[in-house]
């Protein structure tokens, strides 16, 4: 697509027979030809012709990150009933061993995890315990930041997801969706485009109703075709992605599969995934934060507190998640993450304070079910933590690799990666 | 920044002479300059400035203004030029030279602002307000300040600091006592840090946030100890897990009986006695009644060379730069010690710096901050709302929209201030709604006064047509407080299907029904989306 800049700043296009991307494109085309100008400090000079997104690649396989914001209790999540340090850590919190679900000799599930049993049962759901950063950090930002940017030692802020869409050269704002938000997690960050939306319906262009919708979007091509920095590149990938994102909007948006969503955040964000990836608009990356599972205080028990109400929804939102999807679930893979685990001993609160180890959960597509990871065995001390055997990097490397056939070397630079056995090979 | 508002093209041009740092030379200093271009294609443009008065301020004084208000206005505007310099606009607005009347009326429009915790609480049981509704009154009314407010550079420091000292509003226990702190911390805002971070740690909302009001000597809760080194004073990598220890082991003492009584009170009982030593703080902290050890630990902190340095940096990111340079942030920090934690010689020495000067539109805006700024530029006008519909009730779902109510912020590090956290598609995409339903008017509509759209249009019985690309720039002058540069015109152009050269009238189309489509082109621009 080609496009002259019009004669007139005030000529209307011929719009007759140009798709709307057409036009965009063409209207991008044009900003880059204009003179200089300034946008706050940006400087957009003729020399800059701003990248024109291409068509949407179908995606085929598709990798949703689950963040557990706020550092989420792992031991409570997959209780390890074997040790006996935990029940003597956690004389009022603990989780009965007669009551887990999933049980086997050392390990069981949360009994308010029942929803996923059935995904648990026919081998599509993992855990892998004692993983994360390698060296403890007990700050939520620092842990979180280093967690996300996965590239220790580099100065440069690019998250490893944002890494990972770098693999070839398809770059499109809706190949990575970070869904129900509007600050995206730092894992996303970086040089190649994304996207964020809090609902479906909000994935939408203010003011480019009918006959104004040419005007608009020529008018706003004009202002942020070639503006520099993260506002710009993102006001251009709001452009590209709203152009591409009618197949979304065409789904309906009702639950398929007589899946039932609780209420609550992470359900609606889990219900938006699984709209968008029927709608198939390229999106293979999806980014969902959920929180908060920072339980200083009133974790609480199986009877009270926030642990068995937070597992509870959990549970339910991931279930209805894979029902909604039928056959296409086939193609999807669930992992979760948090910033650092909790203490192995309970406080005077109901509560546990930061630790270090954590459980990552797997679930769907090519997930090698049941119960993975050393297990170091735990301390009954006030700072006792459950240690690191596993880098959280080798369960992401694993199933970037396996799912999307990502280099381990390039989406976490520097570090290699050992086999956990939790995603099966391609 | 000697030249405040120039009612002249000259006073515009000067406005720019004297920043000359690598960023600036590189840059056309003023819109003026980007205009240039314009020229080439714009032989036959009247000459103008007679006809019509000049509201555009400075480009010194425009960025000024962008960084210490919640945006640029012609009253803002017209108020500087009445101190004859931004520096004496700064002086008065540090010195309670400024009404704080809408602050004392604005606090009467929501019962619960002004209650006390145990009122609050009788309210939620008996089913009256709940504590969230608490909570999003309290987020409502510092919109409406920010807004309204002349103490401008008050506002936006209580701002800074409820975000650095961050008790979440999100209708928990800490909404009890959440107006309360945001008082308390306002009361501080252009003090010492020293005596805000004592009022703010020790203050019940955050006692009740970070589990403090229930820990105690027999296993101390770490969750405030360590936020307090960590967000509040040190940072990340300045202390260490015993620091953490020894700061909860400090704090035990203060208590509220929370979801009982709310009783406030200092529990001896409670307090981990024995001795303690916090980065470089020691003390025998041999006595039940642990509080003067925490003033004297706190006090320590408040004047640590590591908190001068968090406490700087904070200051830099908001008002200049997301990566603010190390020359800076050592300065500012000498500043803070040097005037014993004292916030507002930080602010000047900041102000005065060349790296200010040349951050210019630097910053993106946050999402909160355009909804402000656009309601302000706008003019559209809360009053005192008598129903769920009002304007100043549902301005907190247009927060929202945009993704996060104030003092919603879920982690305990407050709102993030850097561009990548505001510049996704959800965001942009948002704004542009916000933009275009407050330009319109359509939205809400009760309890508040929008401008008329013919008022935007400079139309006389003199003069009774304007040009369009006239009346653009003297919308960019009346919105932006800057004139319209070429994209911008272009922009319009586009967005109205109108040419440079269209005459508008009253009773042009664009008057009477296309000045949303064109109002918004402003509001969405890179000009109102940084700062």
């Amino acid at each position: 697509m080609t496009a002259a800049e019009p004669r007139s700043c005030c000529a209307e296009y011929a719009a007759a027979g140009i798709s709307r991307r057409g036009l965009l494109r063409a209207a991008g085309a044009a900003a880059a030809l204009s003179t200089t100008s300034v946008f706050g400090s940006a400087v957009v000079s003729t020399s800059f012709a701003p990248p024109a997104f291409g068509a949407v690649r179908p995606a085929g396989r598709v990798l949703v990150v689950l963040s557990m914001r706020g550092a989420v209790d792992g031991m409570s999540l997959v209780v390890p009933h074997g040790d006996p340090a935990y029940y003597a850590a956690r004389p009022r919190i603990g989780i009965p061993a007669e009551r887990l679900l999933a049980k086997d000799g050392f390990f069981g599930l949360h009994p308010n995890l029942a929803p996923l049993l059935p995904l648990w049962e026919s081998g599509r759901m993992a855990s892998v315990h004692a993983t994360g950063l390698a060296v403890p950090n007990r700050s939520h930002f620092a842990a979180m930041e280093a967690v996300e940017d996965a590239d220790p030692g580099s100065r440069e802020r690019v998250g490893w997801l944002n890494r990972l869409i770098a693999r070839d050269a398809y770059d499109h704002p809706l190949r990575a969706v970070g869904v129900g938000t509007s600050t995206p997690p730092t894992s996303l960050y970086g040089a190649r485009a994304t996207s964020a939306y809090r609902d479906v319906k909000s994935m939408a262009l203010a003011g480019a109703d009918g006959d104004q919708g040419p005007r608009r979007r020529r008018s706003l091509q004009t202002m942020w075709g070639g503006v520099d920095g993260p506002l710009g590149a993102g006001a251009r990938s709001a452009m590209a992605a709203v152009a591409d994102f009618g197949p979304v909007r065409a789904v309906p948006e009702q639950a398929q599969h007589g899946a039932t969503y609780p209420r609550g955040d992470l359900a609606s964000a889990l219900a938006g995934v699984a709209r968008t990836i029927r709608g198939d608009v390229g999106a293979e990356v999806f980014t969902v934060d959920h929180g908060d599972w920072d339980h200083h205080s009133d974790l609480g028990t199986l009877e009270w507190g926030s642990m068995q109400k937070m597992a509870g929804d959990f549970a339910q939102a991931l279930a209805a998640f894979f029902t909604d999807l039928g056959p296409l679930a086939d193609r999807v893979t669930v992992v979760t993450i948090s910033e650092f685990g909790r203490r192995t001993r309970e406080n005077a609160n109901y509560g546990l304070d930061h630790g270090h180890g954590n459980v990552m959960l797997l679930l769907g597509a090519g997930v090698n079910g049941g119960y993975h990871g050393r297990w170091p065995g735990l301390t009954d001390s006030s700072d006792g933590d459950l240690l690191v055997t596993t880098d959280y990097r080798s369960v992401l490397a694993e199933v970037a690799a396996a799912r999307l056939g990502a280099s381990p070397a390039q989406t976490f630079p520097g570090f290699s990666p050992e086999s956990v056995g939790a995603v099966s090979s391609l | 920044m000697a030249a405040s508002v120039s009612s002249r093209r000259a006073l515009l041009r000067a406005g720019s002479v004297g920043t000359g740092t690598a960023l600036l030379t590189a840059l056309p200093a003023t819109a003026e300059a980007a205009r240039g271009p314009r020229k080439k294609s714009g032989k036959s443009r009247p000459k103008r400035g007679k006809a019509r008065k000049r509201t555009a301020s400075s480009a010194a004084t425009l960025h000024a203004l962008s960084r210490f208000s919640y945006g640029w206005t012609p009253d803002l505007a017209r108020e500087v030029t009445k101190a004859r310099s931004f520096e004496r606009w700064f002086d008065r607005q540090v010195t309670g030279g400024y009404p704080d009347t809408f602050y004392e009326t604005s606090a009467t429009w929501w019962p619960s602002v002004n209650a006390a915790p145990e009122e609050i609480w009788a309210r939620d049981k008996a089913g009256v307000e709940t504590m969230w509704d608490a909570d999003a009154n309290y987020q409502r009314w510092v919109l409406a300040r920010r807004i309204h407010s002349r103490r401008q550079v008050l506002e936006v420091m209580t701002e800074l600091w409820e975000n650095h000292l961050h008790v979440p509003a999100r209708g928990e226990g800490a909404a009890l006592f959440r107006a309360a702190y945001g008082k308390a911390v306002r009361s501080h805002a252009l003090g010492k840090y020293a005596e805000l971070l004592r009022v703010a740690v020790t203050h019940p909302a955050m006692g009740v946030h970070l589990d403090n009001a229930v820990s105690t000597k027999r296993a101390p809760n770490e969750n405030l100890g360590r936020e307090l080194l960590e967000l509040f004073t040190l940072g990340a990598g300045h202390y260490s897990e015993a620091d953490v220890r020894d700061s909860a082991r400090i704090l035990t003492g203060l208590r509220v009986d929370t979801w009982k009584t709310w009783r406030v009170w200092y529990d001896p009982e409670s307090h981990a006695t024995g001795p303690v030593s916090v980065a470089g703080f020691t003390h025998a902290n041999g006595s039940a009644d642990g509080q003067p050890v925490l003033r004297a630990y706190l006090d320590h902190l408040a004047r640590h060379p590591q908190t001068a340095r968090t406490v700087a940096r904070r200051i830099a990111v908001r008002f200049v730069s997301d990566e603010p340079s190390e020359r800076l942030v050592a300065k500012l920090a000498r500043v803070y010690l040097d005037s014993d934690t004292a916030v507002v010689p930080v602010l000047r020495a900041l102000i005065a710096d060349q790296e200010f000067a040349a951050s210019r539109g630097a910053k993106v805006r946050t999402a909160p901050d355009d909804l402000v700024a656009t309601y302000r530029a706008l003019r559209v006008q809360l009053r005192r709302p008598t129903g769920p519909e009002a304007a100043a009730n549902a301005i907190l779902w247009q927060a929202g929209d945009l993704g996060t109510y104030p003092f919603a912020w879920p982690r305990p590090d407050g709102l993030p201030d850097h561009a990548a956290a505001w510049s996704s598609t959800s965001r942009f995409l948002a704004s542009l709604r916000v933009h275009l339903n407050l330009a319109g008017g359509w939205w809400p509509k009760q309890d508040v006064k929008h401008r008329p759209h013919r008022a935007w249009v400079p139309l006389s019985r003199k003069r009774r047509s304007i040009r369009f690309d006239e009346l653009v720039d003297h919308l960019s002058e009346e919105l932006l407080g800057r004139s319209a540069p070429r994209s911008l015109v272009r922009a319009a152009c586009q967005a109205t299907g109108l040419k440079q050269r269209s005459r508008i009238d009253k009773d042009h189309a664009l008057v009477k029904w296309q000045m949303p489509h064109l109002l918004t082109v402003f509001l969405d621009s890179p000009f109102h989306l940084t700062r």
